[in-house]
């Protein structure tokens, strides 16, 4: 055995600020930016909840909201899936989960680079003013939210007609652009510290799965986004000096544009090129937050750690070959079907592996039905059911009828809008307790918990039969009494009223949640070090909640995975990382 | 599981398998920042790969004439200079001035590669003077660039969003690849200043000047695109 | 923190240097090539040979270790697959707007307005 290599962190000071500001708002530290992430996705979070009441109160009461017209719910629309897919799931699992685990977990004093880590979220939250500006700008000029959809397709986006073609989508555009720029500063941080700033011991496959996850959608981001950034520049060319990327030569409102020769197609294959790493890039940290979670709670070892590790990757590897799935309707090349169908189904399989490994860890485990464990319960449910409504999706001949039905809407909402929000909210009940150094109310944990799990069920389940009568999405009207003819049947309007009276119940049940954060800040019940008995590293940390630095001068020693749960021969039923082998044993 | 050097005889599969399978570090003797940029300039990759795979899309989709870049980046030489005649006739030569910016850009990597080993030997003026040469170059090259540019859009006619030649995505492409190579470079320019600014006061002297070799990866990227942008744009 | 860096002896770098003004110079003379697959061919060969001798020796990618070589190298193949999947595309565009769209197979540029008087 050669000597141990030195974590450099050891050696190296950090920088300590002496002043309010440097230590709570320009920090440096991790877990400060971490917060700081967490709380202004949150907050652009409840915009677009709101945003989805709106819309579904016009969908179940067409003309109840006054001013609430058709270009006002495509502008909801757009904002509602952009803000939940990237500002709100994107900066949240690896904003503030990444920036907390990733450090703690590996045993790193902080990330690589604080002071860029720091600038990530200063310039997060540049973006998202860019984004929201628009609500102010709407009261006192012309300029209104764009509302091409959250996916932006051109010609449209920038074609009169469509609400926000003149400057809502140059603000979006600009918004997102310097999103990539901010998730670029933290992501090459995360895998930097991941690679580089490990402490002894620690090697890739003893890492805990939640920075496994966060490891690879960091990646994936890295090489994905920009995808999304090249085609936000071309557009916004298209957009502000008139070249022809996107745009074909068309007729708008009976002219002839000064557009000619571009590809609109080109767009799609880029932004989906993004799109579907970026389904993986929300799903993959949930996989890995939920996996600890069942771990701990189950208190049992997560089965089959090597297979859950090599399926994270392989599922990583395979985001990047299946984009087109998304566009069977949309008119490309007729043989892409078939192979962006095979890939799609080949990515069934590690995510298949995944579920049986949650499923064989609570086999006969000591389960523990805590307020985190139940969110990852739930999660795993919505996860198989949103999933297999994937692979119905996946099939270019059932997909073609389905397209842009409400049947793809309940499917993306189960599998990447409320699937990665359970795993969050299990992530911060399972965390807050060594964030803050308090408990979480349980009993207003689990009324958070019953409200959100069955309210999501009794909102897009029904969804599925929507989509199966027909009822396309992104529809300003579909209801009885509307000015449009009634295609639908009458079930199909009772649902939505239905669904929107659900749908108002679950978004009040997150002001529980809300009030829980807070209450609990001040007045919740001390937390212990080690609250759940877990055994990976941020729970050894000598103060609770962490001082910056994490540790003491020398940083920890890893001797075991996180999963030693009920190991014969040891006084606890855990056994955390930093605990010696045994010579005997 | 933290030997950092590893036998012989070993086959590539394993050395690389014993690498990522050991603690503390996966890269082994690469600092931080280095590994940082490495991977940068990965993401970086895919931004200029994702704009010429782009470029290629629409290339071959429009059906408008695209133009012989050849002819037009064509540079006359002046037959005559101060009032001396030296040919009956100017004379067109195909892509000279790209030719021209090639080798600079070509130079001034090869300045970079010299600083990087003169950080190496510790030697901090040939490592300030190179880095200045090699920025040097680089402005040299952005000056020829804006040249360029205005030559197209002055003489041709050339804009964004016009090409009077056929295909408009011609123009679109040219100016929006090499505008974000340009920006690329200049950036570079900026970051090679600072860093041999700083080098000069001796704000690395307590490390082995890796930061030398860290602008170096970044510079030499730079050309490398140029590489590309110059077969896929110019010779294409 | 690994002490000794990538210092190599400075012949190598000034050979690379010499030979990417030669490759540089045999692709700009394929210029003068008649256009068909040799010229396509010798352009996109000495694009890669520059190219690998860059990263090869002026990024000191021929000394480092395989774990950061295959981490390096091995993620870029997505775009191999994304530019592939293009080229099909794009062609199957052409075609379209070819065959529905009445639009001309192959027309002649226009010459360049060189010598064109200044406005």
């Amino acid at each position: 055995m050669a000597t141990a290599e030195i974590p450099y962190q050891e050696t190296v000071p950090l920088h300590h600020p002496k002043t309010w500001l440097g230590k709570y708002v320009f920090s440096q530290d991790h877990k400060v930016i971490a917060v700081q992430y967490g709380i202004t996705a949150m907050a652009v979070g409840l915009v677009a909840l709101v945003l989805s009441w709106l819309m579904r109160i016009q969908l179940a009461f067409p003309g109840l909201l006054e001013g609430f017209g058709p270009d006002e719910y495509l502008s909801a629309i757009t904002m509602h899936g952009m803000i939940m897919v990237i500002y709100l799931l994107t900066a949240f699992l690896l904003g503030a989960f990444g920036n907390f685990c990733v450090p703690l977990m590996c045993g790193a004093r902080d990330m690589v680079f604080p002071f860029v880590n720091m600038l990530s979220y200063w310039v997060y939250l540049i973006s998202v003013i860019l984004l929201l500006v628009v609500y102010p700008l709407m009261l006192f000029t012309d300029v209104a939210p764009t509302g091409a959809g959250w996916t932006l397709y051109p010609p449209q986006t920038i074609t009169a007609g469509t609400p926000g073609a003149d400057w809502g989508i140059v603000l979006m555009l600009a918004s997102l652009a310097i999103f990539i720029v901010a998730f670029t500063m933290g992501g090459l941080n995360y895998i930097t510290t991941i690679l580089q700033a490990r402490t002894r011991g620690m090697t890739l496959m003893r890492m805990p799965l939640t920075v496994w996850g966060i490891f690879i959608a960091t990646f994936l981001g890295l090489i994905a986004f920009p995808a999304l950034f090249v085609s936000a520049v071309m557009m916004l060319l298209d957009r502000l000096i008139g070249t022809s990327f996107f745009m074909p030569a068309i007729v708008s409102l009976g002219q002839k544009l000064e557009y000619s020769g571009g590809q609109p197609l080109l767009f799609q294959h880029l932004f989906w090129f993004f799109g579907h790493p970026e389904v993986y890039i929300v799903a993959l940290p949930a996989f890995g937050v939920v996996s600890d979670l069942i771990s701990v709670h189950a208190r049992k070892n997560i089965f089959g750690y090597r297979m859950m590790v090599w399926a994270i990757v392989a599922i990583g590897i395979l985001s990047l070959i299946v984009w087109a799935h998304h566009m069977y309707v949309a008119g490309m090349h007729p043989y892409f079907g078939f192979f962006f169908a095979t890939t799609t189904l080949i990515i069934a399989v590690p995510t298949a592996i995944k579920v049986y490994n949650w499923t064989l860890t609570l086999w006969r485990a000591n389960i523990k039905l805590t307020v985190p464990m139940l969110f990852a319960l739930s999660f795993v449910l919505t996860f198989i059911m949103g999933g297999i409504t994937g692979l119905f999706l996946g099939n270019v001949i059932i997909d073609i009828p389905l397209s842009d039905t409400y049947f793809v809407v309940a499917h993306f909402h189960m599998v990447m809008g409320v699937s990665p929000i359970l795993a969050i909210f299990g992530g911060i009940y399972h965390w807050y307790p060594k964030l803050t150094g308090r408990m979480l109310n349980d009993t207003v944990g689990k009324i958070h918990f019953y409200f959100t799990f069955i309210g999501t069920y009794v909102i897009y389940f029904p969804m599925h039969y929507l989509g199966f009568v027909g009822v396309p999405r992104r529809y300003y009207e579909t209801a009885l009494g509307g000015t449009f003819p009634d295609f639908y049947p009458p079930s199909a309007h009772y649902l939505n009223i239905f669904i929107t009276i659900a749908a108002l119940v679950v978004g009040i049940a997150q002001l529980l949640f809300i009030y829980n954060l807070v209450h609990s800040y001040f007045k919740g019940e001390k937390a212990s070090d080690n609250p759940w008995g877990a055994n990976s590293l941020e729970w050894r940390t000598p103060q609770t909640p962490p001082s910056h630095g994490n540790w003491d001068e020398r940083l920890p020693t890893v001797h075991r995975w996180a999963y030693d749960f009920g190991v014969p021969g040891h006084d606890t039923d855990h056994v955390p990382q930093d605990v010696p082998r045994k010579e005997s044993a | 599981m933290t030997e950092t050097t590893a036998p012989g005889n070993e086959s590539i599969f394993t050395a690389t398998a014993r690498d990522w399978s050991s603690d503390v570090t996966t890269f082994k003797g690469v600092p931080w920042g280095k590994a940082m940029m490495w991977i940068f300039l990965v993401s970086d990759t895919f931004i200029f790969t994702c704009f010429l795979v782009s470029y290629m899309t629409v290339r071959m989709t429009v059906t408008d004439p695209w133009p012989n870049p050849s002819e037009v980046f064509a540079l006359a030489i002046p037959n005559e200079l101060f009032g001396l005649q030296f040919f009956e006739s100017s004379i067109p030569v195909p892509l000279l001035l790209i030719a021209i910016m090639t080798f600079v850009l070509i130079s001034s990597s090869g300045t970079m590669a010299m600083a990087v080993n003169m950080g190496y030997q510790r030697n901090k003026k040939g490592v300030v003077l190179l880095m200045v040469a090699t920025a040097l170059l680089g402005m040299t090259f952005v000056g020829m660039q804006i040249f360029e540019w205005s030559k197209l859009i002055i003489d041709e006619e050339v804009a964004a969003w016009q090409n009077p030649m056929g295909a408009a995505q011609f123009g679109s492409f040219f100016f929006m690849v090499t505008g974000f190579h340009g920006l690329h470079v200049s950036a570079g320019v900026a970051y090679l200043l600072i860093v041999a600014w700083r080098v000069g006061r001796g704000h690395y002297d307590h490390t082995n000047f890796e930061i030398v070799e860290i602008t170096g990866l970044y510079w030499h990227f730079v050309d490398l695109v140029w590489v590309f942008i110059f077969a896929l744009f110019y010779l294409w | 923190m690994a002490t000794e860096g990538q210092q190599h002896p400075i012949k190598i770098y000034l050979l690379v240097w010499g030979l990417l003004f030669a490759f540089s110079a045999i692709s700009y003379a394929s210029d003068y090539l008649d256009d068909g697959v040799f010229r396509t061919s010798v352009i996109l060969l000495f694009m890669i040979l520059k190219a690998a001798a860059i990263v090869a020796v002026f990024m000191h990618m021929q000394w480092e270790r395989y774990a950061l070589i295959f981490a390096i190298l091995l993620p870029p193949l997505a775009l191999m697959v994304l530019m592939t999947l293009m080229a099909i595309e794009a062609d199957y565009a052409w075609a379209t707007r070819v065959e529905y769209m009445g639009e001309p197979i192959a027309p002649e540029p226009k010459p360049p307005p060189t010598h064109k008087p200044h406005h």
